[in-house]
């Protein structure tokens, strides 16, 4: 289509547009991640340094603001109810997130077995609570647990059990059945593909060397999976210091879900209902501190243990 | 899809700036309209139109009322979710981004939290002054600050207690005058495996009540900033008596009032009772079967003073920062909670809480109840009780979080930390939200 | 780094995958064909139980949902109002709800899987300066929580008068670092140097090699990428709580959350909300149940075609 060049100018202008390609074709990106991500986090990074002083009763006399330094990393710091909302989401992310994925791993392991009969309608099962939103799957689950609607505490009640799966002890659990239930059968779906993945050389060896099921599931099915399960662990990790549909939702029939049950609620409590937008974005910095940490220290942890 | 457009790339440019300059002076709400000229009033040849964020149900109904005889003051009315649970959320974020509704439903308790933010129309700028002898002096205290009018009144929820006659009789009992005959009834109920009331350690708006009704002003506003006292005997009676009452499992902590499993208690009888304000009538109609067996009495009182009533609840008309016409948005205001015409309207569309106007309670509210067993409890009970209030009580800027403090505390109340220690902590931590604040407290010397 | 340690050990995996499904172990018997079917059937009533209650529920009357026992029908089977209530409340503001959540997933995936892919496919086939530190900070992204971005960029949208319109959802959703991750991890492993050279010869400019060749094999790739961004924006509510107070805006999410809300004080609510999540479940249903088959093909198989 271009007309005809010399061989010279051809390559000058191809080299100059290979250096180019990249960045038009990442510019749309780019674009939209530096508005959408970029500048918003130097604006939290920002506010959360600035602190706003008020004089006379509402702050009618004078508002300033001025630069605070750690004043409301501090803040943060020294809240009781933030501190235990974080180390709430280890105890439930130590808890749910192994439970979660050991789950999801043995049931692709049922599913990829022989002996399972009907694996694509029960593939399919055990997917479909994924497609259902955090929300839609917290309020679905909410009428399970209130007494007087949950067949299920009326069942155990008849049993002579009393079950309250939304008291001060107990809905910190609830939750994470809310999140099992609604993720378990995407990270299946993800070590399936996976285990799909191991070459059938490798079973037919395994059966030549006469290894058991079990064998042949520990020694050459769990290693090859363990990208897959790596990478489902690193964003269960994240999804769990971010948790905040299934809590807020949770609320309105839970009393013991305070207005600080979880990190992130804590901050959009702190911005949007107390309007302290500073100390909010202090709040907000740390939990992406956490996760960042954590997600190193876990990638950081199992590389070790490759090697 | 084609790439973005260089229009749009030029807009993204511009967010860029606007970020940058964000990340240095972003904190919303630091500047406040009423330091600013007043708006005067449109010309009646041009119509405006007033937007009305509000979580009562139908209410368009009623601003149609005034809709059909005002062609030049034009109401549309948004439904929003209630207050905390979105409401006030919403509010904030539209004030930040500098924009919002001309008119806001605002609790009275909430009134103060809006004005630290620089949310509201001081309203005395343009006549509000005029409307005063309108409404109850107690509500048209709670929206008064620093000389200033920052919402009108709309309803209030003056308490009594709603009891089934047919179980208190079972243990024979009247309706307790006294909050130790109250105790007392409660025991013999519990022998009955009845529950006299519950008691929420989630909402600490109840105790907030209790304690008002004994005599407490936990913050007052004073010249050179605010002065706190959340020991004062009121107070600390009050703890101790729900001390009491929970230790010896007197009310139950297990559910809330109006959760769907409070519904089914108070339909099979395990519920005997309900202390609480006025609007809770019509919940308390939805209990399946309770037709003919619930009367309301006088709340009980501390017999140490305070007051014969208390009060829970109560909505204003706001007029938001950003309005263009708050001179017809007051109008609308005062003639929506005012008039007999709107308050009956209130009353029949929205089921508000008890009228703001103590000289008409509205045209319903005069009839006996057939649910309440012919009753004629709202001129019988709630009347009196609407006049027997703490006039000294103030809400204060931070209200929605300390009541968030003390609901923090009291659910520490099964682990072991008694009522009384829970108030005395949450007063340290109330202070300090207000230091953080950069607001000036102290403490009330004894 | 954690990005690198990620990719190294996904593209391992990636290049040793073969096109074959794995063979079946072999000689399992009867007896273990029905325990295992058994697991599998008590794990599936755990799944669908939820669906299953608010299927029954959303036939009763609203005394009927508190009367009854949960897992079974009530005798008078109120289906049909309920729905029509659903679908007429508020001048059908359900359907309304239910077409926004269809507008914001549909079109920010489609776009967001563009703006991946071209993104992706730019890091992996170019060799230029600070092709990783673009990608590190990307991935970085993923990691920063909804909160911290959320307030500001509301603040943002509110200076540009975005904040409350559609824009305000899709922008955000437009974003995918962890598309462009797999993205660049695919073309990485899929897309040869020797046919982009050989397009090159023939006279084709970069992106139109982008397009007619990169695109054309990433396909399958895209799909897995597009279908996860559909399902999180589909998802979403943080940020549309954050940026909408119209309601006529609303996605479905934060409209039934709207209703559950009410319920506490209005009762008839109830019914609202279970009849609405029924009719939002059971497209999700049978899209979960046609689509997996796609999340299967998607992830680790990107070199098989």
């Amino acid at each position: 289509m271009t007309a005809p060049a010399s061989d010279q100018t051809r390559t000058r202008g191809r080299r100059t547009g290979e250096q180019r390609a990249p960045w038009i074709l990442l510019a749309p990106f780019l674009l939209v991640f530096l508005f959408t991500f970029i500048l918003p986090i130097l604006a939290a990074v920002g506010s959360s340094f600035m602190q706003v002083t008020r004089s006379g009763l509402f702050g009618e006399q004078g508002v300033t603001q001025e630069f605070a330094w750690f004043h409301n990393y501090a803040l943060a710091l020294g809240d009781g109810s933030f501190i235990t909302s974080i180390g709430r989401m280890f105890l439930f992310g130590i808890v749910q997130v192994p439970i979660m994925i050991i789950a999801a791993t043995i049931l692709a392991f049922l599913l990829e077995s022989a002996s399972a009969r009907w694996p694509g309608l029960f593939r399919a099962a055990f997917f479909l609570p994924y497609g259902v939103p955090g929300v839609i799957a917290t309020i679905l689950w909410t009428f399970l647990y209130v007494p007087g609607l949950s067949p299920i505490i009326d069942v155990a009640s008849w049993m002579g059990i009393d079950i309250d799966f939304l008291g001060p002890s107990t809905v910190l659990w609830s939750i994470a059945n809310i999140v099992t239930w609604s993720y378990t059968g995407y990270n299946m779906l993800i070590i399936i593909a996976q285990l799909k993945s191991i070459p059938g050389e490798l079973y037919e060896a395994a059966h030549v060397d006469g290894a058991s099921p079990f064998r042949i599931a520990r020694s050459i099915q769990v290693p090859l999976i363990a990208p897959a399960l790596m990478l489902t662990t690193v964003f269960s990790i994240i999804g769990t210091l971010q948790l905040f549909a299934e809590p807020q939702v949770l609320q309105s029939v839970s009393p013991a879900i305070d207005s600080q049950y979880t990190p992130n609620l804590s901050a959009y409590t702190t911005a949007f209902a107390y309007n302290d937008y500073n100390v909010a974005a202090a709040q907000a910095v740390l939990i992406a501190l956490v996760a960042f940490i954590l997600s190193f220290a876990f990638l950081r942890l199992t590389n070790r243990k490759d090697q | 899809m084609t790439p973005l457009t260089r229009r749009q790339l030029l807009k993204f440019g511009l967010g860029a700036a606007g970020a940058a300059a964000l990340a240095g002076c972003g904190t919303p709400g630091l500047t406040s309209v009423n330091a600013a000229a007043t708006i005067p009033p449109a010309s009646p040849s041009s119509p405006v139109t007033l937007t009305y964020w509000a979580w009562l149900k139908d209410l368009q109904k009623v601003a149609d009322i005034w809709n059909a005889k005002n062609p030049h003051i034009q109401v549309r009315t948004v439904w929003i979710p209630a207050g905390a649970q979105g409401g006030y959320p919403k509010m904030y974020s539209a004030l930040a981004a500098g924009g919002g509704p001309d008119l806001a439903q605002i609790e009275l308790r909430t009134i103060p939290e809006f004005l630290l933010v620089n949310g509201l129309v001081d309203l005395s700028r343009y006549g509000a002054a005029e409307h005063a002898a309108t409404f109850d002096p107690t509500l048209w205290k709670q929206v008064s600050f620093t000389g200033g009018v920052y919402g009108i009144p709309q309803d209030s929820g003056p308490m009594a207690t709603f009891y089934q006659t047919e179980i208190f009789e079972r243990v024979g009992a009247s309706p307790p005058t006294t909050w130790s005959a109250w105790a007392e009834v409660a025991a013999e109920l519990r022998k009955q495996k009845i529950y006299i009331d519950v008691f929420p350690f989630s909402d600490a708006s109840v105790f907030t009540a209790y304690a008002t009704q004994a005599g407490a002003t936990w913050l007052t506003p004073t010249e050179d900033g605010w002065v706190i006292n959340m020991r004062d005997d009121a107070t600390m009676s009050t703890a101790r008596f729900f001390d009491a009452a929970l230790d010896k499992d007197l009310v139950s902590t297990a559910f809330e009032a109006y959760s769907p499993a409070w519904f089914a208690a108070a339909g099979n009888g395990t519920i005997a009772s309900l202390t609480d304000a006025s609007w809770a009538d019509a919940l308390i109609e939805g209990i399946s079967g309770g037709k003919g067996k619930w009367r309301v009495a006088p709340m009980p009182r501390w017999e140490h003073g305070g007051f014969g009533s208390s009060v829970r609840g109560g909505s204003t008309t706001a007029v938001l920062a950003n309005c263009r016409h708050p001179k017809e948005a007051l109008e609308f205001a005062a003639w929506l909670n005012g008039s007999q015409e709107g308050i009956n309207g209130l009353i029949e569309h929205c089921g508000i809480g008890w009228s703001a106007n103590p000289k008409f309670i509205g045209t319903s509210r005069m009839e006996p109840s057939p649910f309440f067993s012919g009753q004629n409890y709202n001129q019988e009970v709630f009347v009196p009780a609407s006049t027997e209030q703490n006039p000294d009580w103030s809400w204060w800027p931070v209200t929605q979080q300390s009541l968030n403090i003390l609901a923090d505390q009291f659910r520490r109340k099964p682990g072991g930390q008694s009522l009384v220690d829970g108030v005395v902590k949450a007063e340290e931590q109330i202070m300090s939200v207000f230091q953080n604040k950069g607001l000036s407290i102290r403490k009330e010397e004894a | 780094m954690t990005s690198t340690s990620v990719t190294n050990s996904e593209a391992k995996a990636d290049t040793q995958t073969a096109s074959a499904p794995a063979k079946r172990a072999k000689g399992s018997g009867a007896s273990s064909k029905i325990i295992v079917t058994a697991i599998l059937v008590v794990v599936a009533l755990y799944f669908l139980v939820p669906v299953y209650w608010v299927v029954v529920a959303s036939t009763k009357t609203t005394a009927d949902l508190f009367s009854t026992n949960g897992f079974w029908f009530a005798p008078t089977f109120a289906l049909w109002d309920n729905i029509s209530a659903v679908l007429t409340y508020d001048g059908g503001i359900y359907i309304r709800w239910f077409l926004n959540s269809i507008l914001y997933a549909v079109v920010g995936s489609a776009l967001a899987t563009y703006l991946a892919a071209a993104g992706g496919y730019a890091l992996a086939k170019y060799r230029f300066k600070g092709n990783n530190t673009v990608f590190g900070i990307v991935l970085g992204g993923v990691l920063v929580p909804g909160t911290a971005t959320a307030l500001p960029l509301f603040l943002l949208f509110s200076q540009l008068g975005l904040a409350n319109t559609y824009w305000s959802v899709l922008i955000p959703s437009l974003v995918s670092p962890f598309g462009l991750f797999l993205c660049r991890i695919y073309a990485d492993a899929t897309v040869p140097d020797a046919l982009m050279e050989a397009a090159r010869l023939d006279g084709a400019g970069e992106i139109r090699i982008f397009h007619q060749v990169g695109l054309r094999i990433l396909t399958p790739a895209l799909v897995t990428v597009f279908l996860f961004q559909l399902v999180g924006i589909w998802n979403n509510y943080f940020l549309p709580l954050v940026m909408l107070s119209d309601a006529k805006l609303y996605p479905i999410t934060l409209g039934l959350n709207n209703w559950l809300s009410q319920v506490n004080r209005l009762p008839e609510f109830y019914q609202l909300t279970t009849g609405g999540v029924l009719l939002s479940v059971i497209p999700l249903a049978i899209a979960m149940i046609v689509l997996q088959r796609f999340w299967r093909g998607g992830l680790t198989e990107g070199s098989v075609k």
